[in-house]
C-alpha cells in the first residue's frame, strides 16, 4: 500500500535521481575523500586502501612556517573586497535610484553588467594591459604629467591589494547592484510620497527610507559574503600570483592548488582544504546565528 | 514630484549623471582599448600612444588567429561543452525543478537539505581531483560536461518561478489524464521560456569563461577550451614580467610571428573570447535581472 502509494510519484523521483546521484558523486564522495588527509597517500591504490597516517599531515600544515601568513593574507584579501565592494555597490544602486531617465538608467545598468559576464582571464589582460609599464595609456599618462619612470603595477607587490580591489570591484559592482536595486523597487513608494509632504529632502528620504528598508537584504549579502571569507576569489589570485608577489599573494586555495595539483603533495592540501572548509563553515553558521540575535536577519 | 529642488538637489543630479557616465565610459574603455590594439599592427603598438584609434590598421591578427589550427580547435571545443553542456544541464536542472515544486512529495525535505548541504561544504579540490581520476573523467571530455552539471541556486531560481505557473492550469490537464511527464514538458516548459533563458545563459556563460577544469584537470593540448588556451597563452607572458622571453618560447603562437606579435594576437584572441559573450546578454538582461531577484528573494 504504501510502495503503491509511492508509485503515484514516479516520474518525480526519476527526475530526481539524476540529481541525487550527481550530489553523491560529485558532492558527497569527495567529502569522504577528506580521508585522504589523514592517510599515506599511494598512487596505485584508492582513497579507502590507503594506509592510515594520522594526524601527521594537519599537524604538518598548522605547524607550516607560513600558516599564518596563508590565514592573514586570505583574510586581508576577502576583507578588503569586502570593505571595498559592498559599499561600491550599494552606492551605485543608490546612485542608480536617484536618476529618473529610464534609458539612461538601463544603459547604465546594461554596461556595468559587463564585465561580471567575461572570464577573470579576460579582466586581468584588460588591467595587465592598461597598466602596462610598456606602453600601457595609465604609464604614459603618468610620465608624461608627472614625469619620472612608469610603475610596473602588476607585478610590483605594493600595488598588489590595490589592484585586487580595484579588479574585483569593477567585475562585481555592477552585477552587485541588481540585488539591491530589485530591494529599493519593493520599497512601497507611498512611503516617500508621504516623507516628501513632510518636507523630506531627497538625502533624508535615501538615509530615512530607502536604506533602512533594504536592511534585510543588506543583512543577508553580508551573511552569504562570510562563507567566501577564506577563500578570497581564488581564479583571480591565481592569475595574479607570481614569484614577485608570493608574500602578499598566497592564500589558502593557490596554496592547495600548488601543493596538491602541482607538486603532488595530495595529503597535505586535502588537509589544508578541509581546514578552509570548516572554517568557513564555522563562519557562515556564526553569521547567520549573530544576525539572526541582534537584527532578526537570517538565511535559515 | 511635485515639490521643488534646492540648489544641492540639482547639483547632486548633475554630478550623479556624470559620475555615471564617467564610470561607464571607464568599464567601456578597458575593453576598446583592447579591441583597439587587437586591430593594429603589433610592432606598431610597441611605441605606445594608442589609445582610441588603431594607429596602423590591420586585420592581419585576426586572420592569424582564425588562421590558427590550436585557437580554432579550442573554440570548436568551447562551442561544443557550452552547447551540449548548458541543454543537458537546463533540462536536468528543470526536472529537479519540476519534481521539489510538489509539496506533497514524500521525502522532500530531506532531498532539498541533500542539495542544499553542498553548497555550504565541499571535500575540497584534492578530493575531487581524485575522484575525476578514479572515474575517469581526468583527460575526457566529460569532465567539462558532467561536473557542472547541477547548481543548487539554479534549482531553486527554476523552482521559484513554476510556483508561479497556475496550479489550475496542472489540475485540469490532470483531470484530462495527463501524467507529470506531459504536464512538465507541455505546461511547465513551453511557459517557462524567460527562467529557462537565464538559467541557459548563466550556464553557458560559465561554461565559456571556465579555464580552471582545463587548466588543471586536462593535459591532453586537443582538449583544451578557449578559456583555457586564452589563460596558458597569457600566462606565458606572465604579465609582463619576462617580456624578453615572451617572443622566444610561444610555441603555440610560433607559426604566427611573421606578420603579427605574440601580443597583437592575443589581444585579438581576447577580443575574439569576449565578443559572443558582450552578444548575447545584453538581449537576455530582463530576463536575469528577474531571475537573480528570484533567487536572492527567495533564498
Amino acid at each position: 500500500m504504501r510502495l503503491k502509494s509511492l508509485w503515484k510519484y514516479k516520474y518525480l523521483y526519476l527526475f530526481l535521481f539524476p540529481a541525487i546521484i550527481y550530489y553523491f558523486i560529485f558532492a558527497y564522495i569527495p567529502m569522504y575523500g577528506i580521508t585522504l588527509g589523514f592517510k599515506e597517500f599511494q598512487f596505485n591504490k584508492s582513497i579507502w586502501e590507503m594506509p592510515w597516517a594520522g594526524m601527521q599531515y594537519f599537524d604538518q600544515f598548522i605547524n607550516y612556517y607560513k600558516f599564518w601568513d596563508l590565514i592573514r593574507n586570505t583574510l586581508f584579501i576577502s576583507f578588503l573586497k569586502l570593505l571595498f565592494g559592498f559599499p561600491a555597490a550599494l552606492g551605485l544602486a543608490l546612485l542608480l535610484n536617484e536618476i529618473r531617465s529610464r534609458w539612461f538608467k538601463r544603459m547604465i545598468q546594461t554596461v556595468s553588467y559587463l564585465p561580471f559576464f567575461v572570464s577573470w582571464v579576460v579582466v586581468m589582460t584588460l588591467f595587465s594591459k592598461i597598466l602596462s609599464p610598456n606602453a600601457g595609456p595609465i604609464n604614459e599618462l603618468k610620465t608624461k604629467w608627472f614625469g619620472g619612470d612608469p610603475i610596473f603595477f602588476i607585478g610590483d607587490p605594493s600595488w598588489f591589494h590595490s589592484i585586487v580591489v580595484l579588479s574585483d570591484v569593477w567585475k562585481h559592482v555592477g552585477w552587485n547592484t541588481i540585488i539591491f536595486l530589485a530591494a529599493i523597487s519593493a520599497i512601497n513608494p507611498e512611503l516617500y510620497e508621504a516623507a516628501s509632504m513632510d518636507g523630506a529632502r531627497r538625502f533624508q528620504r535615501m538615509w530615512y527610507i530607502t536604506l533602512p528598508s533594504i536592511r534585510p537584504i543588506i543583512g543577508i549579502m553580508l551573511i552569504l559574503s562570510m562563507g567566501g571569507l577564506m577563500s578570497a576569489g581564488y581564479e583571480q589570485i591565481y592569475l595574479m600570483r607570481q614569484p614577485s608577489n608570493l608574500a602578499v599573494s598566497e592564500i589558502l586555495d593557490t596554496y592547495i592548488i600548488h601543493m596538491g595539483l602541482r607538486q603532488g603533495y595530495y595529503s597535505l592540501a586535502t588537509v589544508a582544504g578541509m581546514f578552509q572548509g570548516v572554517v568557513s563553515l564555522v563562519i557562515i553558521f556564526a553569521a547567520n546565528s549573530i544576525s539572526r540575535r541582534a537584527s532578526g536577519v537570517s538565511l535559515w | 514630484m511635485v515639490y521643488k529642488e534646492t540648489l544641492g538637489e540639482k547639483w547632486f543630479t548633475i554630478s550623479n549623471y556624470l559620475f555615471l557616465i564617467l564610470f561607464g565610459c571607464s568599464t567601456v574603455y578597458l575593453f576598446f582599448y583592447i579591441l583597439v590594439l587587437s586591430f593594429n599592427d603589433g610592432i606598431d603598438a610597441l611605441k605606445g600612444g594608442i589609445y582610441f584609434w588603431p594607429r596602423e590598421f590591420t586585420l592581419a591578427n585576426y586572420q592569424t588567429a582564425f588562421g590558427n589550427p590550436n585557437i580554432m580547435s579550442a573554440f570548436r571545443l568551447s562551442v561544443l561543452r557550452a552547447g551540449v553542456g548548458t541543454f543537458l544541464s537546463v533540462l536536468l536542472t528543470s526536472m529537479a525543478a519540476y519534481a521539489l515544486l510538489r509539496k506533497d512529495l514524500p521525502g522532500r525535505k530531506y532531498i532539498i537539505f541533500y542539495c542544499f548541504f553542498t553548497t555550504l561544504f565541499s571535500g575540497g579540490i584534492i578530493p575531487l581531483y581524485m575522484l575525476y581520476k578514479e572515474i575517469g573523467l581526468i583527460n575526457s571530455i566529460w569532465i567539462y560536461i558532467i561536473p557542472g552539471m547541477y547548481s543548487f541556486f539554479n534549482i531553486i531560481i527554476i523552482r521559484t518561478y513554476f510556483e508561479n505557473i497556475p496550479h489550475s492550469l496542472s489540475e485540469s490537464a490532470r483531470m484530462d489524464g495527463a501524467g507529470d511527464l506531459r504536464i512538465f514538458f507541455q505546461i511547465y516548459l513551453p511557459l517557462s521560456k524567460p527562467v529557462l533563458a537565464t538559467i541557459a545563459l548563466f550556464v553557458a556563460v560559465a561554461h565559456w569563461n571556465d579555464w580552471v577544469t582545463g587548466a588543471f584537470f586536462v593535459n591532453n593540448p586537443d582538449l583544451i577550451p578557449a578559456a583555457t588556451l586564452l589563460q596558458k597563452v597569457l600566462a606565458e607572458t606572465s604579465f609582463e614580467a619576462n617580456a624578453m622571453q615572451q617572443s622566444m618560447n610561444s610555441d603555440l603562437m610560433a607559426k604566427a610571428v611573421s606578420n603579427t606579435t605574440p601580443e597583437a594576437l592575443r589581444m585579438a584572441f581576447v577580443i575574439i573570447v569576449t565578443i559572443p559573450v558582450l552578444c548575447v546578454y545584453p538581449f537576455l538582461q530582463k530576463y536575469f535581472v528577474q531571475g537573480v531577484m528570484i533567487g536572492s528573494i527567495k533564498e
